[in-house]
């Protein structure tokens, strides 16, 4: 139905977010690529990478690794269990629903600021708790265990709502009749979870994943403030410097190497999903 | 839904369940007022704090405001104008971008969607080094403008792919009327589709103004001499700042949001940001 001029028109209204991306996205990746591979006097070189290694050690590669797949869990667990309830109709569920996402909106430096007072270790609240249960106050931030715990429990308080969002879409397209079935055939809930609910929005958990595993890898803010020790991010953060930025760059080049191959690993779980469904249609 | 849960009195375990993640919820929120009214000899200037403290003074407000009047509002404003910016900017390029997408064949609207979300794994702090320095010689070095330009980077993929889910629920006949009485390709764009497409377009604008408001990582490389709201919060919550005004301030960027977020709760039905994805 459409005419070749209209679809050129349509082309012609994308081109300005297009370039816009090109722009300020690809070119400066290629950049911050570029850069790495570079001294400041401008000679080809690895320099840039031997001096992050030397500096850093491969601690904030180890750390960052660690943070993505423990608040990953955290986040997809409680996600799931809101979601599911969130599923079922029942009295109230709107003024849930609407309670469950405010953290969605609490900027992350302030969630940050937030957990970094509650769990001082002077003046916080996470110790009166402990003390009122007759238990021992912990220095949160003096291993690294505690602070590790501390980031986690901030970062899942904030992110967890859109991890929720995305897995009640998708929990709510899978048929009630599945569930019946299931319980007709004897089915307890754990093996409905694991025999229905998971392959069925193995889609929406690859969405889920790519967004918030993304952004964690990203993780910096929260980090800041409540990690003392090094993460992909906070490392080229303390290299970044105006006068001479290939040594960040390095850190940086380092952390999109990262995030891209996660990303490549969601998207094939993606693509499989889908072979899996049509197979199944 | 599902016929297990229909029974009365299992209802009882959700209001159990909501009534815990609720108060996982607002238990920080809680904290965070507390601290920003109860007076500081209860809060964090007590070894362990009482729970609930029994002293309040608005001494703590008045601090915040006194001393660091001038730079409140400079980073308040800022940070305002660059929410405004990002938002704006990002439905201009995102409606046009997404009415586009709804016109041309599916396999090339995938591509570009495709490549539009690419952009968002990019790392922030990758691209916000050369950025920076790119802007250092243009002059946007420390603007709101410039900051707004790179923060609608993390935006612009995400409002193209809200609007063109509210977009695909217009019905298309209506457009094709519109043509049939002799309207252009332009004028069924401005006359006939934006107007039905307005509850997408308010969300992704609200949505952007949202995580403008949020970001971090650009401002505190591209906007580090006079801050945003983020960035202040930081500077007086780390050791060298006065964290009782940190805390004043954190409880002053998050009221505006509370209230925005549960606007948006009725337009983020996780449905509209997974439409354009799983397609």
């Amino acid at each position: 139905m459409v005419r070749w001029k209209d679809e050129w028109t349509a082309y012609v209204l994308m081109l300005p977010a297009i370039i816009y991306v090109l722009y300020l996205a690809f070119i400066p990746a290629l950049e911050a690529v570029y850069g790495s591979f570079h001294t400041a006097s401008g000679e080809l070189s690895t320099y840039n990478y031997r001096f992050v290694l030397s500096t850093f050690g491969t601690s904030p590669i180890i750390n960052t690794f660690v943070v993505t797949a423990s608040a990953l869990l955290l986040q997809f667990t409680v996600a799931f269990m809101v979601a599911s309830l969130l599923s079922k109709p029942f009295r109230g569920r709107g003024i849930f629903s609407a309670i469950f996402l405010i953290p969605f909106g609490v900027a992350t430096i302030v969630t940050g600021v937030l957990f970094h007072d509650i769990f001082s270790t002077f003046g916080g609240y996470a110790n009166t708790v402990l003390l009122d249960l007759h238990l021992k106050p912990v220095d949160w931030t003096g291993s690294y265990g505690t602070s590790l715990l501390v980031l986690i429990l901030a970062d899942s308080w904030k992110n967890t709502p859109i991890v929720t969002l995305v897995l009640l879409s998708g929990m709510v397209t899978i048929p009630s009749d599945l569930y019946a079935q299931a319980m007709v055939d004897g089915a307890g809930p754990i093996s409905r979870f694991f025999h229905i609910t998971v392959p069925n929005m193995l889609g929406f958990i690859a969405i889920a994943l790519m967004i918030r595993g993304i952004s964690e890898f990203n993780i910096f803010a929260m980090a800041l403030l409540l990690f003392p020790h090094e993460l992909l991010t906070t490392m080229t953060y303390a290299l970044f410097d105006t006068v001479n930025a290939y040594p960040a760059d390095a850190g940086a080049t380092i952390l999109l190497a990262f995030v891209l191959v996660f990303a490549a690993l969601v998207m094939f779980m993606r693509s499989r999903q889908g072979k899996v469904s049509s197979n199944g249609k | 839904m599902v016929s297990e849960y229909k029974g009365p009195r299992s209802k009882y375990y959700f209001y159990i369940g909501g009534a815990i993640f609720s108060f996982i919820v607002l238990i920080p929120l809680y904290f965070l007022v507390i601290i920003a009214f109860a007076s500081p000899s209860q809060t964090l200037g007590a070894y362990y704090p009482p729970l609930i403290p029994t002293k309040f003074t608005l001494d703590n407000l008045r601090a915040a405001f006194s001393g660091y009047g001038s730079i409140l509002i400079a980073a308040f404003y800022k940070s305002l104008e660059t929410a405004f910016i990002v938002a704006s900017i990002a439905i201009l390029l995102g409606f046009h971008a997404a009415y586009g997408l709804t016109k041309i064949p599916y396999r090339i609207s995938n591509l570009i969607l495709g490549l539009l979300f690419f952009s968002t794994m990019i790392p922030s702090l990758t691209i916000a080094i050369p950025i920076s320095s790119t802007f250092i010689k243009i002059g946007l070095y420390d603007s709101a403008l410039g900051l707004a330009l790179a923060q609608e980077l993390v935006v612009l993929p995400l409002t193209v792919f809200l609007i063109t889910g509210s977009l695909e629920s217009v019905p298309r006949t209506l457009e094709y009327q519109a043509r049939v009485d002799g309207a252009t390709f332009i004028q069924a764009l401005y006359r006939v589709i934006f107007p039905l497409a307005v509850p997408g377009v308010v969300a992704a604008f609200l949505l952007s103004w949202l995580m403008s408001w949020d970001e971090f990582t650009f401002a505190v490389i591209i906007s580090p001499v006079h801050p945003t709201l983020p960035i202040l919060i930081y500077l007086e919550s780390t050791a060298r700042g006065n964290i009782f005004t940190g805390t004043v301030f954190a409880l002053l960027v998050t009221i505006p949001v509370i209230i925005l977020t549960i606007i948006l709760s009725k337009f983020l039905r996780g449905s509209y940001m997974s439409a354009g994805i799983t397609g």
